[in-house]
């Protein structure tokens, strides 16, 4: 089942008198329980696809199909219930409320919706243990480090079950070692919880994580892999930079 | 509700200071506006409370419907008594005297604002009936015996203190017959009737009273107690009516409250100033409440943003914060109530002072504060909706930015082309004029802020020219650092703006009271020195026979002697009205050789119209009646005299503010022919040249000063004490400039503290580059003082503008036609006050800036 779907998706900015194809008749599609990773140079468009999937952005041409719902027809209150109901997000720099708890930060998108908290308790607590913050429920953003934060950030993309989990750059602001913790916890939302998720990163060790890699160049797909399970970590960073490589030559 | 107290009450809680400089607008704004409203009741209440207390329990009082009679006959006691109704009729005599062993000058009766201040005031009356009406609190001694012949006296506690009289003391008192002696036998509380004439007050029997004063068988006043029957407000009306109509019109029968009314009204536009100042100070608090939300929203964009992509909607974002605003307003107003409640207590006193009437506890009126509760939370949330908007305007993309971008709205770029078709419609409006007096003031209110909009929404244009001839001046103060400091005001153009515009505000505001004040002083001047013209005054408390005229003239070192007679007389307007007006009548053959009238028309000819008055059956009129009524010269005004009604043409229009201006001019032979009257209120005396006004003062009271209880004061002594009277009046409005600029320098403050805060990082780097902390608190000084300077120059043009409209909507209100005089002094304190005020406030945020730890800084984010 497609979760997500870009059409012929076509991006482009007006930079002083010049135009800037940011993405140039990108087709591309994400089914339900993959976790896929955007990768690309800086400037390539990854970031504006990611824009363009969670519905942050409407494109210059074609279409992103988002459970069911075509996008560029939606006015914005109607994307905005789109994303509420369909995607979580994760920034590089987590944006978590200072004046907020680590549960409150979490419990967020609930409460934006107006639901009652307490029937997502359990819900809660199962985020916590998977991100491993159960002792650290209370605290607030400026108790927590870059780590803890961005797992934060991660539980309260999840609290919603939505469709779509799309980071931008999620371990770009952490070091490598909680980088990974990141990923691995990405990972496991996807095995555990059936979660679909689409990463960006230029981070080739943090695409190693992904079921299927997704190149991108002058705002074009270039090229695609597909990770598989019995290849060990080694094999895959291998795999991943051979076709860094090729895609730079 | 969850979200609204998580995210609401956390956000104003994690910026305190923030949020207290936003309250600090709105409770100033709302204290002043309190303080005002309750220092104006207050006023009113202590008037109406003192003609109640004046007559006690009695509901209705008699006078003489005639004010140039003195009284009437105590026979009509008698009359009244058998009225049914009627439990008790009180008959007073009400003298204003002296007591002969202290003639000082501060004990002359002086009217301002309506008030009478100085002097004794006696009541004669009848021990037995007037304790039925008036509750006298004895605190030592005993009240009046029931023998009305005997020289026993009555006096308020507090007077009797400060004049040294202990109770069984011997007093003089002045009267026509003489000094005569008293025996103090009680002294009352300053409570009740005590407070009559602020204390300085005494009763009398009253047969002593008629007989010591030259009155026999006369009353001046009958207060009445009604039977219970007639308590209803009804009953009471139809009881006046009835005896009204039963006494004829030679009496009035009137409620004693309703004393109180021309003085309250006397005090109304003086309040409507008081008003419309409050109201500027709240327009500039909201400003200030504008500025911090418009920061907080800059300030919070990737939060917003973040809330947007995890799906709160642009309505949801919007309302957050309007309710923070709300909330905000709420606080905010309550503790403004609090403070204006502490202000009205300062304001009343000062009002009490000017009065020369104790205000007693101010009076918290619920609608008062009902209303300024409301408008401080709805002008909070009103100024806090645009920034609401542009919250919920804030794209989702911008959470994914390191920081917000504050791109300059469509206002700050394009707005100097509304803002200067605000102010030439403005200015157009005010030019042309073509509107009634009654619009005019109302549009005059609307222009005021229609050219503070107008400014506000030129500044961003005009900020790049000011800082760049501005620019070497800072260099040259600060620095290198100060030419920084200086380019840096462009660049968070929207805070900037408002925070000038605050201090343009306040600028203006201080040169609107200061030009008012220094006009209207100006023109108080120029009158007073030709109303008290001369070298000397002499007035008695017990009425000038005329020949005291000639025996002044003997004097050695007199050359001339001027009376003048003041009287209450009743214009029939020719609607049908009619109207109490002052009459001061002057002997026009001396009246030019002491002092001289201020012609309103200065093309007028002072001979030809003194002339005019001389012939008789002519009289002048002020400004203020010429500017209400429309009168000019050659008009008539009908008044009513001792031998019925009769024209009088008006030769001339003057300047004169006796009475508020409600006052005429008329001749001594009118006086005499028409109105019965031969004495002098005062006389004014010039003396001869070569001659020492002193000396003659000092011979003067040697001859007659006992003889005749006469009071010779020297012109300069009055004049002097009547415009520390005045300077009492303007303070109140200065203290509200005050406060609007206190607003306009935490404006600062707030704007300031933002622009460090937001360029942590940059300070950081110039600090790593080899700026020293001095040089950083230079940068943000000359920053400060750019907005101070451009601020102060505009409010400087406004402010000038504006004096000039308040004159206008002044004239059109009291029909004070007021000589406009350029407040230099005004010009001066309000830039410096405007550069000093930006200096100061940016002290904090330049220390902040300056202690800030360079690798801090770098790594700020």
């Amino acid at each position: 089942m497609t979760v997500v779907e870009a059409k012929n998706l076509h991006k482009r900015y007006q930079l002083g008198k010049h135009v800037v194809n940011a993405l140039d008749g990108v087709n591309f599609c994400v089914e339900k329980g993959e976790f896929v990773a955007i990768m690309g140079a800086s400037g390539s468009g990854k970031s504006t696809l990611l824009h363009l999937l969670g519905g942050l952005d409407k494109p210059s041409d074609g279409e992103v199909i988002l459970a069911g719902k075509r996008l560029s027809v939606l006015d914005d209150g109607q994307a905005t219930l789109v994303r509420r109901h369909n995607v979580g997000f994760v920034f590089q720099f987590y944006n978590l409320l200072p004046t907020l708890t680590a549960e409150e930060n979490i419990m967020l998108p609930i409460l934006i919706d107006g639901k009652d908290p307490r029937y997502y308790e359990q819900r809660l607590q199962t985020l916590l243990e998977l991100v491993g913050l159960s002792d650290r429920r209370r605290h607030k953003p400026d108790q927590l480090s870059g780590g803890e934060q961005q797992r934060v950030a991660l539980a309260r993309a999840l609290i919603t079950e939505p469709a779509i989990v799309l980071a931008d750059e999620p371990t770009g602001n952490l070091d490598s070692k909680t980088g990974v913790l990141i990923m691995e916890l990405l990972r496991r939302s996807c095995d555990q919880l059936s979660q679909t998720i689409v990463v960006v990163t230029h981070d080739p060790r943090a695409a190693t994580y992904a079921d299927r890699i997704v190149f991108l160049k002058d705002g074009q797909i270039k090229v695609e892999i597909q990770l598989k399970h019995n290849q060990t970590p080694v094999q895959r960073l291998r795999l991943v930079m051979k076709t860094m490589a090729k895609l730079e030559a | 509700m969850v979200l609204s107290r998580l995210l609401i009450f956390r956000s104003l809680r994690s910026r305190p200071t923030r949020v207290l400089l936003s309250a600090f607008g709105i409770i100033l704004g709302v204290a002043s506006m309190l303080a005002i409203g309750i220092t104006n009741l207050t006023a009113l209440d202590s008037v109406t409370r003192l003609f109640k207390n004046t007559s006690g329990n009695a509901s209705l009082m008699i006078v003489s419907a005639d004010s140039t009679q003195r009284g009437f006959s105590e026979r009509v006691l008698r009359r009244v008594e058998n009225i049914p109704g009627v439990a008790v009729a009180i008959p007073t005599i009400q003298v204003k005297t002296l007591l002969a062993e202290q003639i000082s000058t501060d004990q002359i009766d002086l009217s301002f604002f309506g008030a009478s201040m100085g002097g004794l005031t006696l009541y004669g009356i009848d021990p037995e009936l007037d304790i039925r009406a008036r509750t006298y609190q004895i605190s030592e001694g005993r009240f009046l015996s029931n023998d009305h012949t005997t020289n026993e006296i009555v006096l308020v506690k507090s007077y009797a203190d400060q004049e040294g009289i202990g109770l069984g003391d011997w007093v003089s008192i002045l009267s026509p017959k003489g000094a005569q002696r008293f025996r103090v036998v009680g002294l009352i509380t300053k409570d009740g009737p005590g407070q009559i004439n602020n204390g300085a007050f005494g009763v009398i029997p009253l047969k002593t009273a008629q007989n010591v004063f030259d009155r026999p068988g006369y009353a001046d006043q009958i207060d009445i107690v009604v039977s219970s029957a007639y308590s209803s407000s009804d009953a009471l009306e139809s009881l006046r009516l009835d005896i009204q109509e039963r006494l004829g019109k030679d009496y009035a029968v009137i409620y004693p409250a309703s004393q109180g009314r021309r003085m309250a009204q006397m005090l109304g536009s003086y309040q409507i100033g008081l008003n419309f100042l409050s109201g500027i100070a709240l327009f500039v608090g909201a400003f200030l409440i504008y500025n911090a939300f418009a920061m907080t929203v800059v300030e919070r964009t990737r939060e917003f943003g973040m809330l947007r992509t995890v799906g709160m909607t642009r309505f949801q974002v919007t309302r957050q914060v309007v309710i923070e605003a709300f909330v905000l307003g709420v606080l905010g107003s309550i503790l403004g109530v609090g403070l204006g409640i502490f202000l009205a207590r300062g304001l009343s006193r000062l009002m009490g002072i000017m009065m020369n009437q104790e205000m007693g506890t101010i009076r918290i009126d619920p609608n008062v504060l009902a209303t300024s509760l409301l408008v401080g939370v709805t002008v909070t949330v009103l100024a806090a909706l645009i920034p609401a908007w542009q919250a919920g305007r804030i794209s989702p993309l911008e959470a994914l930015r390191i920081r917000g971008t504050g791109r300059d709205s469509w206002l700050i770029v394009h707005g100097w082309s509304i803002g200067l078709g605000l102010l030439l419609v403005s200015l157009v409006i005010l030019i042309l004029n073509p509107f009634p007096y009654d619009v005019q003031f109302r549009l005059g209110s609307l222009v005021v802020f229609a050219l503070f909009g107008g400014a506000t929404l030129i500044l961003p244009a005009s900020v790049s020219l000011w800082e760049q001839v501005s620019r070497p001046f800072m260099r040259r103060i600060y620095g290198n650092s100060g030419r920084l400091g200086s380019s840096n005001v462009q660049r968070a153009k929207l805070r900037t703006t408002l925070t000038v515009a605050a201090l343009m505000i306040g600028v203006a505001m201080i040169l609107i009271v200061r030009g008012m004040t220094e006009s209207f002083s100006g023109d108080l001047k120029e009158w007073i020195n030709a109303y008290i013209g001369g070298d000397l005054y002499v007035s008695s408390s017990v009425g000038l026979r005329r020949d005291i005229a000639r025996r002044l003239e003997s004097v050695e070192g007199v050359t001339a002697v001027a009376p003048i007679r003041y009287l209450d007389v009743k214009w029939l307007k020719p609607d049908g009205n009619e109207q109490d007006l002052s009459l001061m009548a002057i002997d026009p053959a001396i009246h030019g050789r002491v002092t001289s009238f201020v012609f309103s028309d200065k093309a007028t000819n002072p001979r030809m119209a003194m002339q005019h008055l001389a012939e008789g059956d002519t009289v002048f009129i002020s400004s203020v009646i010429s500017e209400k009524y429309g009168l000019k010269e050659g008009d008539v005004i009908r008044l009513r005299t001792h031998i019925g009604t009769k024209d009088f043409r008006v030769a001339a229009v003057v300047v004169d503010f006796y009475n508020q201006g409600q006052v005429i001019e008329g001749s001594w032979g009118d006086l005499r022919r028409y109105f019965r009257v031969n004495d002098a209120t005062a006389y004014m005396i010039k003396v001869k040249d070569g001659y020492d006004v002193q000396e003659v003062q000092n011979r003067i009271d040697a001859l007659y000063g006992a003889r005749d209880r006469l009071i010779i004061e020297s012109n300069q002594e009055i004049k002097q004490r009547i415009s520390q009277l005045m300077d009492q009046a303007f303070i109140m409005f200065d203290v509200l400039a005050l406060i609007a600029m206190l607003v306009a320098s935490l404006g600062v403050v707030n704007t300031l503290t933002m622009n460090v805060i937001e360029r942590t990082q940059e300070i950081g780097m110039l600090r790593s580059v080899g700026m020293t902390r001095w040089q950083v608190v230079g940068m943000v000084l000359a920053e400060a003082g750019l907005m101070g300077l451009i601020g102060g120059i505009f409010g400087l043009i406004l402010g000038v503008i504006l004096s000039r409209i308040f004159m206008i909507s002044m004239t059109a209100m009291s029909g004070y036609n007021l000589t406009y005089v350029f407040p230099v002094q005004g010009v001066v304190v309000g830039l410096a006050i405007a550069l000093f005020v930006s200096q100061i406030a940016a002290i904090l945020p330049a220390r902040r800036a300056a202690m800030t730890p360079i690798l801090d800084a770098i790594h700020y984010e």
